[in-house]
Parts: C-alpha cells; sequence; structure tokens
C-alpha cells in the first residue's frame, strides 16, 4: 500500500506542478513506483512538463466517470521502465465534473498499485483544492519567498490542518540568495517562523528549471544543476532520510547557516 | 386572607423602591399592584425601583408588572430589580466572566471567538482574527486582527508577547497600525493596547497595565 502525497499552495505560478514533476522523476530514479496526479481540471500543464502530452488518450474525468479503467488512462513515461505514470487533468470539462468521493475513491485504488501518489493541486481553495486533498495521506505545500504567496501558504496550511492527514512540511521555491541576504525579501528563518510547520527542503531560482520543463524534462534528469541537487534532497527526505540542508551559493555563506538549525533536531 | 402586605413602598437612600412579595400567587400580586398604584395618598411624581425579589418573572410577567405601575402617573419606574435569572441567563454571564484558552496558531482566514477573555498561546498570523468580549492575551506574535470588549466593554485589552497586529478593536474603537503608530516602538515587545482617556487606543508596556487596569486583577488576597 503506498501513500498519496497533495502538493498544494493556494497562490498560483510558486511552482506546485515543477515541483510534482520533479519529486516524481526523482523518485522513480530512486526505482519507486509512482503516479502522478493532474488535478487542474480545464488547465492541465504536468504533462507538457513531463513531456507527455501527445501520447494522453484518457483522462482523469474519464476514469470517474466510468468511460475507460483507470490502467487505460495512465501514461507511462517510458524514460522510467514501468516506474513513473501521469494520470492527466481532462482539458474541456469544468472543476465540478469531479467530486471529492471520486477523488478519494480514485487514489484509494491507485495506492495499491504505487508507493507514491503525488496529486498536483490546482490554485485556490475551492472545488479543485478540496478535490486534490480528498484522498491524500500528506501534504507538501510549496511557496516561494513573496509575502503574498506566504500569505496564501499560511491560509492553505489552517485548512490542511482541518483535514485528517499529517501535518503539511513545507518547500519553498524560486529562493534568491542574494535578494534575502539583501533584506529584499523574508529569509527561509522568517517564513519557517512565520508558518511554523516542518521545512521540507528548499529550491534554488534557476531558469534551468524553466529551460528544461519547456523540453520536457525535468530538471531533476540534469544531475549536476543545484535544482536537481535540491529536488533530490527533498526526495529523500520523503524517504525518510536525515539530509542537511544545502548551502545555495558557497559565495553566500551564512545566509543559510542558521537554516541548518531547523534540521539538527 | 392574610394580613401581610404584598406589596410595599419604601424610601431609600437610592429613592423610592417598590418591593413585590415574592411567595404569594401572581395574580394575587398583580391586584394588589393594581390597587396600591391607583390609592390616593400618592402625590406628584415620583422615580420609583420596582422590586420583584426572589420571583422569577419572565419577560412577559415584567411587562405586565411594569405595565400597571406606569398606569399610575404619580410614579415613574427607573429600573426593575429581580434577586433571581435563569440558569441559562447564569451560564451566559459565567461564559463571560471565564477566559477560554486556545493553544495554535490563528492563520490567515481563520477567526477565534470568546465570550469572556481570550488566551492565545500561540501565533495570530496576518488576517488572522480573534475576538472577545472580554480582554484579548496572546501568548505568541499577533500580527492579524484583535477585537476585545466587543459588546462595547471599553475597558478590555490586547496585550501580546509581540504586538504588531494589524487591526486593534476595542469597543467600538479601531486603530489601523499603519508604520508612523508602530514606529514608535522599535520592537513591538511585550505590549499592551488599551483605551486611553483621551478617547484613543493607545499602546504601552506591558508593565503599565497594572496601573493603567488594575480592576482586571481578579486575583484575591494579598501576594
Ligand atoms: N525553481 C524555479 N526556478 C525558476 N523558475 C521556476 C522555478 N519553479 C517554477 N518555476 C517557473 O514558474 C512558473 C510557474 O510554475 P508552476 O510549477 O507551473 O506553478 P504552479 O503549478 O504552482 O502554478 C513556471 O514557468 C515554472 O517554470
Ligand atoms: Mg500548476
Amino acid at each position: 500500500m503506498g501513500e498519496a502525497i497533495v502538493i498544494t499552495s493556494g497562490k498560483g505560478g510558486v511552482g506546485k506542478t515543477t515541483t510534482t514533476a520533479n519529486l516524481g522523476t526523482a523518485l522513480a530514479l530512486q526505482n519507486k513506483k509512482v503516479c502522478l496526479i493532474d488535478t487542474d481540471i480545464g488547465l492541465r500543464n504536468l504533462d507538457v512538463i513531463l513531456g507527455l502530452e501527445n501520447r494522453i488518450i484518457y483522462d482523469l474525468v474519464d476514469t470517474v466517470e466510468g468511460r475507460c479503467k483507470i490502467q487505460q488512462a495512465l501514461v507511462k513515461d517510458k524514460r522510467f521502465d514501468d516506474l513513473l505514470f501521469l494520470l492527466p487533468a481532462a482539458q474541456t470539462s469544468d472543476k465540478n465534473a469531479v467530486t471529492p468521493q471520486q477523488m478519494a475513491k480514485l487514489v484509494e485504488e491507485l495506492k495499491l498499485d504505487f508507493d507514491y501518489v503525488l496529486i498536483d493541486c490546482p490554485a485556490g481553495i475551492e472545488q479543485g483544492y478540496k478535490n486534490a486533498v480528498a484522498g491524500a495521506d500528506k501534504a507538501i505545500v510549496v511557496t516561494t519567498p513573496e509575502i503574498s504567496a506566504v500569505r496564501d501558504a499560511d491560509r492553505i496550511i489552517g485548512l490542511l490542518e482541518k483535514e485528517e492527514i499529517e501535518p503539511p512540511r513545507l518547500i519553498i521555491n524560486r529562493i534568491r540568495p542574494q535578494l534575502m541576504k539583501n533584506g529584499d525579501s523574508m529569509d527561509v528563518n522568517e517564513i519557517t517562523t512565520h508558518l511554523s510547520i516542518d521545512l521540507l527542503g528548499i529550491i534554488p531560482d534557476d531558469e534551468q528549471v524553466i529551460r528544461s520543463s519547456n523540453k520536457g524534462e525535468p530538471i531533476v534528469m540534469e544531475p549536476s544543476t543545484q535544482a536537481a541537487i535540491a529536488y533530490r534532497n527533498i526526495v529523500r527526505r520523503i524517504l525518510g532520510e536525515s539530509v542537511p540542508l544545502m548551502s545555495l551559493e558557497n559565495e553566500h555563506k551564512g545566509v543559510f547557516s542558521k537554516i541548518k538549525a531547523l534540521f539538527a533536531k | 386572607m392574610t394580613t401581610k402586605q404584598l406589596v410595599l413602598i419604601k424610601g431609600t437612600k437610592e429613592g423610592l423602591v417598590l418591593q413585590l412579595d415574592d411567595q404569594c400567587a401572581y395574580s394575587d400580586l398583580l391586584d394588589e399592584l393594581k390597587r396600591k398604584v391607583t390609592e390616593d395618598g400618592l402625590e406628584g411624581q415620583a422615580e420609583v425601583t420596582i422590586h420583584v425579589g426572589n420571583r422569577y418573572c419572565n419577560q412577559e410577567q415584567l411587562k405586565e408588572i411594569l405595565h400597571i405601575v406606569q398606569q399610575s402617573k404619580h410614579l415613574k419606574v427607573s429600573k426593575i430589580k429581580s434577586d433571581v435569572i435563569t440558569v441559562e441567563e447564569c451560564n451566559q454571564k459565567l461564559l463571560k466572566s471565564q477566559s477560554a484558552t486556545y493553544i495554535g496558531i490563528v492563520r490567515s482566514g481563520q477567526e477565534l471567538r470568546a465570550d469572556g477573555d481570550l488566551v492565545v498561546i500561540g501565533d495570530v498570523n496576518p488576517n488572522g482574527k480573534v475576538i472577545a468580549g472580554g480582554s484579548i492575551y496572546v501568548m505568541g506574535r499577533l500580527k492579524g486582527m484583535a477585537h476585545a470588549g466587543v459588546e462595547g466593554n471599553r475597558e478590555c485589552v490586547i496585550a501580546a508577547s509581540w504586538l504588531e497586529a494589524t487591526h486593534l478593536m476595542i469597543a467600538d474603537l479601531m486603530e489601523l497600525m499603519t508604520n508612523e503608530v508602530t514606529i514608535l516602538a522599535e520592537k513591538p515587545e511585550m505590549e499592551c493596547a488599551y483605551i486611553h482617556p483621551n478617547g484613543h487606543i493607545a499602546i504601552d508596556r506591558l508593565q503599565d497595565l497594572r496601573i493603567l487596569r488594575p480592576n482586571l486583577s481578579t486575583f484575591k488576597g494579598g501576594s
């Protein structure tokens, strides 16, 4: 029996889909069998980032409405033999085409077959969010160091704490060490203190991420980049290893040194 | 028939009191009251307090009594006093005099309410709101909104280990924490907000509360 993790944020554009694609790929690289679900009905894009859009036949709505079997809708990523699959969102239906009950049942079934089911949540706190959370055992909240993103993360954490799932964990994405150092954005410590949840990891802001997403190859497949190391570290933490927080740039030593204390439990 | 007077008119320090018997039948009391207030002995116009003693009267009955007394052009009712309340009213009062404790974080979009005082052990984040009939004490960072004395009690205060609220409200007053207000304290640590005699919400050191609002202390006896 696998576990289902929802990746959510409240605010749009902070990196939920990028994070889902990369964590899923990194888990598959660790020999875990992974299913990614895109629940952003009407605005699907997880398939693009994974480079799988041309291979979609059925989607999430087809599955819950019984037009196809789950297996038929799953798109296999051929780069990882039988380890990485995507259940794409419907492009044409609206968000209310699926109910939380249907989602919970679907995720329950997928957990029988997969080690990890990662659920990419749409922005907002309405139906799409409720669907995405319905079947989850755990939650990862993604934010950027912007105040507005942190504010929305706080709202989402409040809602998640009402669900019957484990306390959510935090990923801070698109970190720019220079901005933080100059005090022009909230620093990692401030954000974790403010939200008072456990930090799962930090990801640097890196245009390589955008470039590789456009190519349909998640950045973790280029192992030398900092963002790839960051995502792989997060996956190791998900798998239960204790990995110290990476220092993002050597010349800015000190900016992240305090954060290390957070992991040195 | 007893010779006991069911309605007594007494002069006290607080003025005229209409003392109603609380043991007899309610209908007997009304009859007697009607007779008494239409008696010839009364002159001029006096303010009177009606005291119903240990008799429980519901709102209808109180209205009835009031109506009868108002028939007399000599008596003007200033208030009705009673020595009893229902269990429900009592519970309401108890709630208001109690303090509620919340351990956790009041996050963006969340609202926490208490009838009496409210103690929050944790932070109140921006866009989170705490509301209390009494005072609010935050053992943590108050960075959202707080409304104390929500039913009009201007004596209530808002105290926090770290007072960095965006909106402070006490009774009917509201203070938006603009930079000008917060700039006064470099570190908004251990502070309290209260209504200053000048009619505005002011912020002072927590230590000053003892002088500003000595009545908040409910501790009996010396130390
Ligand atoms: N660490 C990063 N560095 C640079 N760009 C990023 C990073 N993470 C995400 N992005 C970019 O930000 C945009 C929004 O990301 P996306 O994952 O689609 O967000 P969401 O799913 O939360 O709406 C995309 O263009 C993506 O390539
Ligand atoms: Mg997305």
